[in-house]
This record gives structure tokens, C-alpha cells and sequence, in this order.
């Protein structure tokens, strides 16, 4: 209502955006630093008791305090808090200031700012995905290299412990990020025909909570790390050095990060898919995104409340985890496990769908049985939440619960077998196009089976007492979120690369880094099998004689690992620079984000596309068109363009199949129309796409 | 689930038969493969038993190997299969498309059906095994052995013998013994690794669990939760000996006591 006033005088044509236009990460830091200054002098006043003060409590609150100040003044700095502002004043955005705020015409410097395109979100979360797992990765590597052989000490046990618990947690906040973050983000929209998200900023909210976030956890390492492994478990918390503190604000930034972009991707799920885009016609990944991101919206409050509970008892000398004054170790272990379980789903159901999304799209066939594929989902997001005991079978913690607890994990195998099924029926009798994203799909397939097999072990409490806490859980769980999940992050990183960087990566050095990696996985965690079952602990930074062999082969598989992350990493980057450029649908896929010209504009579709059937109708006679919509000229319908005649066997020529959804996406674009061949051939030039070339001067600088 | 749409029944039915059966055919052989794999290496790797639980527990981890090794089978044949068969040759996209499969009730009723029938046997099997557990632990009114962790050791006391403490563990062999365990500070986790004994020692609480030794030998209490600094090296020697030691053992120590 006083938008109306406020539009005109916010506008100045040279700066559109006003104080927005000058606010960036860089002033992020500065405010930052400026706020972590002040809260550090107040709380050093006020809070502790001076040097030399023997209450333990106040140095840790200093430190929260201060991290505090930082966060806050990071995000002040970089005007998260703007909009709201704002509002509050009554001065609503204008159009400019909305464009401005969404990154049109700022080129590269829009991927350092407080930006609400998805576009340029799902980037941000690409970038700050691969750097945690570089970190990550580094980290991994100096535990292996600690422990290559028996009473070998790079570094001391101290620093042993804190390497394991950073390189965990870092871990896992990469992988619950390194789905939903990028693709859901730049993909997930543009899939059900979107413009954006339903909450831009809050996206960009939820993006740049984890930035100031990282920075935080690593200063646990100058702080004496995260000694506790990354469960974190009371009361040996407790007594752990400020790094923890470093540990507890990140989970409850990063839980509140989780939480808000779960909400919004639920959100823009639910209310703005295209005209025609019915539940049953959605692809799979959104339903793999969608119910992750629940999942997580679900859980990690849960996680949130253990850490500030946790947070009390260092600071404020509350025992809620003391058990010597009346609190409850197995508190904190029942609450972090209620996140922590759902926690591995929200990790692998995002990456199994991106494989199961790319699957028909190589295999040149449906997706086998769409509705048992959603009823897996259901049936994993619905049971995960009642399984979370069985990682206390052995805590001595309600044992008469163990019977239920064991049928519900067990049960769980039933749904991701429908996964399974799904996948292996949709590669049956296909054609199947063997590039990377593919054979990702394939090694996701290999691993995860040996990942189930072993969870079945451990599902069973009276083998659960042999394994608990063995490297046996270390492996399995490695085969599990790395060769799984990790590797559906990157079959769905290969996939949809093209898409996001408007460039195709290296086939060749892509592959051989992949497999490299794989090829030391197997032998890096067939070993810590080996060794755990012969009764290694996990998070042990030195072992016996007979253990030896083990950990040697470990090792070295390890630095084979390495090799292959790395020719990958390079790979990626050298593609995204120096690339061949991707014409706008190179697989041939079906999907919406695929019938974009790339570089995707600034608004996805110029019209809105319409549905008029599901996205895997693949060496099928194409649905007849839906009579003409009224009001838009030429309204594509997509998925379903080119009629083709029934009796069509079942080699169409593929330029009838594959490319008839591009025809239409130029449709949709306003463009004129492709020539069949560019998702052919897959070789064109960008310059020569006419689809691409228009939108392309706009997006890039 | 409903829209069954069949291939074009056209040429393809003997091509896709005899598809069909060559994957039948890799599956029988990776199970074969796999089941010698199940039935020879995990329990070989977890050494030999010392006592009845681990004797259940070894035999656990072959019995579901020897379940999973089928399915596990099955999934990778047809992957395999797929890539030396199913393969599009040639570097561009593949000119023509697979059979346009949507679903196939009868193959997804029976995987569900199999796959809830191989949860269930792990259920009833896990049960069985458990309840037989508890039973015998129920039943046994043998040697009660009191465990207390602590950064970053293990003391043992001996109830039924004055309560004396020991920072070794002897056991006589045969007899049932009752460990009831507890913390000083953390949690730790006592696990004697040849015996498939572990139950956390919680600060606060006390945890019990029962075992019957059966063999007669040296072997290894650690520690299986994250402690602090020194958690590698919390381990101790349990010595399982015969009944007549073990008296000998607990009457010197008496003495000394
Ligand atoms: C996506 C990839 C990965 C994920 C999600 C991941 C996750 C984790 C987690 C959650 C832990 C547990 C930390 C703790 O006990 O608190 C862990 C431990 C460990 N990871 Fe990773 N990790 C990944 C990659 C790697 C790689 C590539 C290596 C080897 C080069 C590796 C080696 C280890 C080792 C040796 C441990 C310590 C095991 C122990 O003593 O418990 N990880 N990892
Ligand atoms: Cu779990
Ligand atoms: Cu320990």
C-alpha cells in the first residue's frame, strides 16, 4: 500500500538498488569483523571473569558471544536484513530493485552478492559445496596418512581426534548441501516450470547462513578441533577445549539454514509448478528434493535444540547432560539420533533421485514404475523417523525396545529396494548411452549394494554388539553416503554441468579421475571392512600389530582416492573455463530445464510452459497435443510436441523423439524454432544455437 | 501401476528371450560366486569365536550374507549385462530408444513380495537369536564381574570374592559371567572383541551383559566409544582360564587384597 509512494523516490537510474548495490561478501566480512569486535569487548567485560579466572564457563562464553557478533555482523554486512528492514519502514521494492536484487546485468559480481536469483544460489551452493569437500577431502587424507602404519604420529592423538571430528561434520554438511543445494536450487524450478523460487531471499537467506557459518567451524581447528568425533557426545563435550563451541554454533546456524530452504523448496514445489504439472507428472528428482528437504525441515530443529542444550551446559552450567547432578547422556544421544538418522536420508534420497532422473535419459526408456519409485520415497521418508535407537542398541538405553527398533531398520530395506528396482528396470532393455553421468549411476549402484548388504548387519542387534563402533560402521557408512550419495551428487553433477555452466565437461579426464577415485574407494574401505571385522575401533589414532596390512592398503587406496578427486576437480574447473560450449540439451532429455536456451535467462521461460504429459516418454508414440490454451499464441505443450504416427516401431529416428521437445522449448522461449539436430548431435556451437545466442549477451556480464 | 505397456510385440520376443535367460544365467553364476564369498570370508575375518554369543553372531553374519548374496547378485548380473549387451555403441546420443517399458506389475509385486519376506526372516532370525540370548543370560547365575571405565582404563572387581579390583580380566571357561558396567566420567563402551560382548559404560548408570566364555586363551578388551586423548590405548587382557586357575587366581588375589 505505501509501495505506491515509496517506488518512485527508492529509484536512482544510476544505481538501482541503492544501498544494496554496494553491499557484497567483502562488506560481509567487514561487518563481521567490526560486530565480532564489539561483542568480543562487551562479553570480555561483562562475561568472563577477567584473566586468570579459574570458572571454565567463561571463556566459552566469551568465544559464543563473540561468534555471535560475527555471524550477525556478516550478515548484516552483506544486507540480509534489508528487506526486512524495509518493510518495516513501509518502503516496499521496486521492479529495478527486485531485478537488481535478483542479479540482472551484474555479470560475475552477482555470485558475490546477497543475490535471490535460484540461478545464482545454486552456483554459490556448487562453489561453497566443492570447497567443503576439498577441505574435507584434505582432512581425510591426513587421517589416512596418521595412520598408514602402527604407531606412526604425524601429529599427536589430540590432533588426531580433532582431524576426525572436523573432517566428519564437514563432511556431512557437505553432502546434506551438495544435492539440494545446487540443483535443487539452480534445477528444481526450472523442472516444474518456474520462475524462481517461492521465497527468493529467503533462499539467498539460506545460502549465505552456512557462508559465514564455515569459518566458524574451521576456527574449531586453532581451537583445539572437535575432539568428539562429529556425534559430539555428552559429557565428553563437556570437557572438550572452545572448538566445540566452534561445533554447536555452527549446527545451529546451519539447522536453521537447513530448515528455511527446506521450507521454501517444499514451498515452491507445492504452489508453483506449471499449468498441467500434476503430482504424477512431476519428475522424480523434485520428489526426491522435495521429501529430502521435509525431512530435513523435520529433523534438524531436533539437532538444533541438542547443541543448545549442549551449548547450556558450557556456558551457563546447566546439567542437562551430567548425569552426576540428574541429567541424561542418553538425552542428548536419543536427540541427536532422531535428526541424525532421518540426517542420511536427507543425503541419499536427493542423490539417488538425480541418478533415477538420468537414468531414463541414457537408458532411452521410462522410468520403470513411477508410482512404486514415489512409494519408496514415501516409505523411506516415513519410517526413517522411527528407526533412530538402533545406533543405541548397545548404550544399554531402553533394551526392550531393541525387538521394535530392529523390525523398523529392517523394514526400511523394503522401500530403498523399490529404488532399487526402479533403477535396474529402468537400465533393462534399454539403449544405454555409456557417458559419465551414467556410469556414475552404475558405480552409485555397485556401492550402495554392498552399503544396504552391510546395514543389514548392523541392523541385527546381536551382530550390531560385534560391529558397533568398529571400522566395520566407518566403511559402512563411507559406502553408503560416499559411494552412494557422493557419487549421485556427482552423476547428477556431470549431468547437469552443461545446464549450470553453459559448458561441457571433459568426457575423457572427467571419467578417468572418477574411476580412479572409485577404484580406490573399493580398496580404501574393503580394507576398514576387513579390519573392522577383526575388531578394530573406529576413531582410533593408533591400533595394534594385526592391524597393520589393513591400514597400510587403506592408505593407499586412500591416495589413490585422491589422485582421482583431484584429475576430477581439475577437470571440472578447466571445463568450466575452457569448455566446449553446450548446446541446450545435450543428452537429449526431456525435462523442462533442459528445453531452456543455455545460458538459462534471467526469468527461465519467456512463457510459461504447459504439461501435457510426463517427462519419460521415451521411444514412446508421442500424446497427441492438447487443443490450443487460450490466450498465449503457440503455448507449447511440453514433453509432448511432435505427433508422430501410431504405428511408429520401436527404433523412431531420433531426431522425431529425442530433439521434439526442444522444437517446442524455442516455442516457449519465443524464439524461432532449433534445428532438430542440436540435441542430436550434441556438437553444436552456442553461437550457432540460435535459442542460446539471444539470451546469452544478457546473462553473461 | 496400471499402465502395463508391453514392447511391440513384433520381432523382438525370441531376441528378448534369450536375453532374458543369459541374464538369468550371469545372475546364477555371480551368486554362486558370491555365495562362496559369504559362506567362507566374513566370519573367517572375524576370527575365531570365543564364546557362545560369537559363535551366534559369526553364524548371523553368514546366514544373512547367504541371504543378501542372491539379491546383491541379481542387481549387479543385470548392470553387467546391461553394459555388454544393452550398450549404445559410438560416441553421439543413441539414434533409436530402449523398449518403452512403463511398468511391470507382475515383476514389481513379486520383488516386493520377496524382498518382504527376506525382511521378515532377518526379523524372526534376529529375534530368535536375541531372545535366546536373554534367555541364557536370564538363566545364568554365574561369576558377577563389576566394570568401571574411566580416561582411559579398565578396572575389574570381583563381587563374590571380597571386591577386589583388578586391571586384567580373568574369566573361568564355560561358566556364565555377568558384567555389570559403569563409567567414572564419559562414556565408554567395553566390548571384548572374541567374545561379541559390548554394552556402553555410562556415567550414572549401570548396564549388565552376559556371556559364557568356551574357550580357553588370551584376548582383547577395548574400548569402543570415542573417549578423549588416550581411547586407542584403552584396552586390557582377558585371560579365559579353567575353573581350577581361575579359583587359584581369585585366591591370591584375596590374599593379597
Ligand atoms: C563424501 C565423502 C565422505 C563422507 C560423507 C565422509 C564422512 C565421514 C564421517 C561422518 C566420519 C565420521 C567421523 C566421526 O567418527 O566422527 C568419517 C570418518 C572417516 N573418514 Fe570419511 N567421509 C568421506 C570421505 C572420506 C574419504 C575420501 C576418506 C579416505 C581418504 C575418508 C576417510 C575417513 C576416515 C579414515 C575416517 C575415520 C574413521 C574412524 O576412525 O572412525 N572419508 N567420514
Ligand atoms: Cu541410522
Ligand atoms: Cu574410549
Amino acid at each position: 500500500m505505501t509501495d505506491i509512494q515509496a517506488t518512485p523516490t527508492a529509484v536512482t537510474p544510476s544505481r538501482p538498488g541503492g544501498l544494496m548495490g554496494r553491499l557484497n561478501i567483502g562488506t560481509g566480512v567487514l561487518g563481521g569483523l567490526i560486530l565480532m569486535g564489539i561483542f568480543w569487548l562487551i562479553a570480555y567485560a561483562t562475561l568472563s571473569h577477567g584473566p586468570g579466572d579459574t570458572d571454565s564457563f567463561g571463556s566459552d562464553r566469551v568465544i559464543c558471544v563473540t561468534m555471535v557478533g560475527w555471524l550477525l555482523g556478516f550478515m548484516i554486512g552483506i544486507g540480509a536484513f534489508n528487506g526486512p528492514v524495509r518493510w518495516l519502514l513501509g518502503k516496499d521494492l521496486a521492479t529495478e530493485e527486485h531485478q537488481f536484487l535478483a542479479g540482472k546485468d551484474q555479470g560475475i559480481g552477482r555470485y558475490f552478492r546477497y543475490t535471490t536469483d535460484h540461478k545464482v544460489v545454486g552456483i554459490q551452493y556448487l562453489v561453497l559445496t566443492m570447497t567443503l569437500f576439498f577441505v574435507g577431502g584434505s582432512l581425510a587424507m591426513m587421517i589416512r596418512t596418521d595412520l598408514i602404519t602402527p604407531g606412526s604420529h604425524l601429529f599427536g592423538l589430540q590432533t588426531y581426534n580433532a582431524v576426525v571430528g572436523l573432517h566428519g561434520i564437514i563432511m556431512i554438511i557437505a553432502t546434506i548441501i551438495m544435492v539440494t543445494g545446487p540443483f535443487g536450487n539452480f534445477i528444481m524450478p526450472i523442472m516444474i516450470g518456474a520462475r524462481d523460487m517461492a521465497f527468493p531471499r529467503l533462499n539467498a537467506l539460506s545460502l549465505w547462513l552456512i557462508v559465514p557459518a564455515v569459518p566458524v567451524l574451521l576456527s574449531a581447528a586453532f581451537m583445539g578441533g572437535i575432539p568428539t568425533g562429529w556425534t559430539a557426545y555428552a559429557p565428553l563435550s563437556n570437557e572438550a577445549p572452545p572448538g566445540m563451541d566452534a561445533y554447536l554454533m555452527t549446527i545451529i546456524t546451519f539447522a536453521i539454514s537447513v530448515a528455511l530452504s527446506g521450507m521454501n523448496i517444499t514451498v515452491t514445489a507445492i504452489t508453483m509448478r506449471a499449468r498441467g504439472l500434476s503430482v504424477v507428472r512431476l519428475p522424480i528428482f523434485v520428489w526426491g528434493v522435495v521429501t529430502a528437504s521435509l525431512l530435513g525441515l523435520v529433523a534438524f530443529p531436533l539437532f538444533m535444540t541438542a547443541q543448545i542444550l549442549e551449548g547450556l551446559d558450557r556456558t551457563a552450567g546447566t546439567v542437562f547432560y551430567v548425569a552426576q547432578n540428574g541429567g541424561s547422556v542418553w538425552l542428548y544421544q536419543n536427540l541427536f539420533w532422531l535428526m541424525g538418522h532421518p540426517e542420511v536420508y536427507v543425503i541419499l534420497i536427493p542423490g539417488f533421485c538425480a541418478v533415477l532422473e538420468l537414468a531414463p535419459v541414457f537408458a532411452r526408456k521410462p522410468l520403470f514404475s513411477y508410482r512404486t519409485a514415489v512409494v519408496g520415497i514415501a516409505g523411506i521418508v516415513g519410517l526413517s523417523g522411527l528407526v533412530w535407537a538402533h545406533h543405541m542398541y548397545i548404550t544399554g538405553w531402553a533394551p526392550d525396545l531393541g525387538g521394535p527398533f530392529m523390525l523398523t531398520t529392517e523394514m526400511i530395506s523394503v522401500p530403498t529396494g523399490l529404488l532399487i528396482l526402479v533403477l535396474v528396470g529402468t537400465i533393462w532393455r534399454g539403449n544405454v548411452w555409456t557417458r559419465l553421468p551414467m556410469m556414475a549411476g552404475y558405480a552409485m549402484i555397485w556401492n550402495f549394494i554392498i552399503g544396504g548388504v552391510t546395514g543389514i548387519y548392523l541392523s541385527d542387534i546381536p551382530v550390531d554388539q560385534a560391529l558397533n563402533g568398529s571400522l566395520f560402521v566407518t566403511a559402512h557408512f563411507h559406502y553408503t553416503l560416499m559411494g552412494g550419495a557422493f557419487v549421485g551428487g556427482i552423476a547428477g553433477l556431470s549431468y547437469w554441468f552443461p545446464k549450470m555452466t553453459g559448458r561441457m565437461l571433459n568426457e575423457k579426464w572427467g571419467a578417468i579421475g572418477f574411476w580412479t577415485s572409485q577404484a580406490g574407494f573399493q580398496v580404501t574401505f574393503m580394507s576398514l571392512f576387513a579390519i573392522g571385522l577383526a575388531g578394530e575401533p573406529r576413531r582410533v589414532g593408533d591400533f595394534p600389530l594385526t592391524f597393520a596390512a589393513g591400514n597400510t592398503v587403506a592408505t593407499i587406496g586412500a591416495y589413490v582416492i585422491m589422485t582421482g578427486m583431484l584429475i576430477y576437480l581439475g577437470t571440472l574447473v578447466w571445463s568450466w573455463k575452457y569448455g566446449e560450449a553446450a548446446p541446450p540439451n545435450p543428452w537429449g532429455a526431456k525435462t523442462l530445464e533442459w528445453q531452456t536456451p543455455t545460458p538459462v535467462p534471467l526469468e527461465n521461460f519467456e512463457v510459461l510452459p504447459v504439461v501435457t504429459s510426463d517427462f519419460y516418454g521415451y521411444g514412446e508414440p508421442e500424446p497427441a497435443l492438447d487443443p490450443e490454451p487460450v490466450g498465449v499464441p503457440a503455448q507449447p505443450a511440453m514433453a509432448a510436441a511432435v505427433p508422430v504416427p501410431d504405428t511408429v516401431p520401436e527404433s523412431v529416428p531420433a531426431d522425431a523423439v529425442t530433439s521434439a521437445p526442444v522444437t517446442s522449448a524455442a516455442v516457449a522461449a519465443g524464439e524461432t524454432a532449433v534445428p532438430p539436430q542440436v540435441a542430436a548431435t550434441g556438437e553444436q556451437e552456442p553461437g550457432e544455437d540460435p535459442a542460446g545466442a539471444g539470451t546469452a549477451k544478457e546473462e553473461e556480464q | 501401476m496400471t499402465q502395463t505397456t508391453e514392447a511391440p510385440p513384433a520381432a523382438p520376443q525370441p531376441k528378448q528371450r534369450s536375453q532374458t535367460r543369459q541374464v538369468v544365467l550371469m545372475w546364477v553364476v555371480l551368486t554362486i560366486l558370491l555365495e562362496l564369498f559369504a559362506l567362507f570370508v566374513p566370519a573367517h575375518l572375524m576370527g575365531a569365536p570365543a564364546s557362545n554369543d560369537m559363535i551366534d553372531i559369526e553364524n548371523s553374519m553368514t546366514v544373512f550374507s547367504v541371504t543378501a548374496a542372491p539379491v546383491a547378485a541379481l542387481v549387479w548380473a543385470i548392470a553387467i549385462y546391461s553394459l555388454l549387451r544393452w550398450r549404445h555403441r559410438g560416441s553421439g546420443p543413441p539414434d533409436s530408444a530402449g523398449a518403452p517399458i512403463r511398468t511391470n506389475v507382475k515383476v514389481v509385486a513379486v520383488w516386493t513380495a520377496v524382498s518382504s519376506l527376506l525382511c521378515l526372516f532377518l526379523f524372526i532370525w534376529g529375534e530368535v537369536e536375541l531372545s535366546a540370548e536373554q534367555s541364557s543370560a536370564a538363566a545364568s547365575n554365574g561369576t558377577v564381574i563389576d566394570v568401571t571405565g574411566q580416561q582411559w582404563a579398565w578396572t575389574f572387581s570381583y563381587p563374590g570374592a571380597g571386591g577386589f579390583t583388578s586391571d586384567v580380566l580373568y574369566l573361568p571357561v564355560n561358566k556364565p559371567v555377568t558384567f555389570r558396567v559403569t563409567s567414572e566420567d564419559v562414556v565408554h563402551s567395553f566390548w571384548v572383541v572374541q567374545l561379541g560382548t559390548k554394552i556402553d559404560a555410562n556415567p550414572g548408570e549401570t548396564t549388565t551383559a552376559s556371556v559364557t566364555p568356551d574357550k580357553l586363551g588370551t584376548y582383547a578388551v577395548r574400548c569402543a566409544e570415542l573417549c578423549g586423548i588416550y581411547h586407542a590405548y584403552m584396552e586390557a587382557k582377558v585371560h579365559v582360564v579353567s575353573a581350577s586357575d581361575f579359583r587359584a587366581w581369585l585366591k591370591s588375589n584375596k590374599a593379597q587384597g
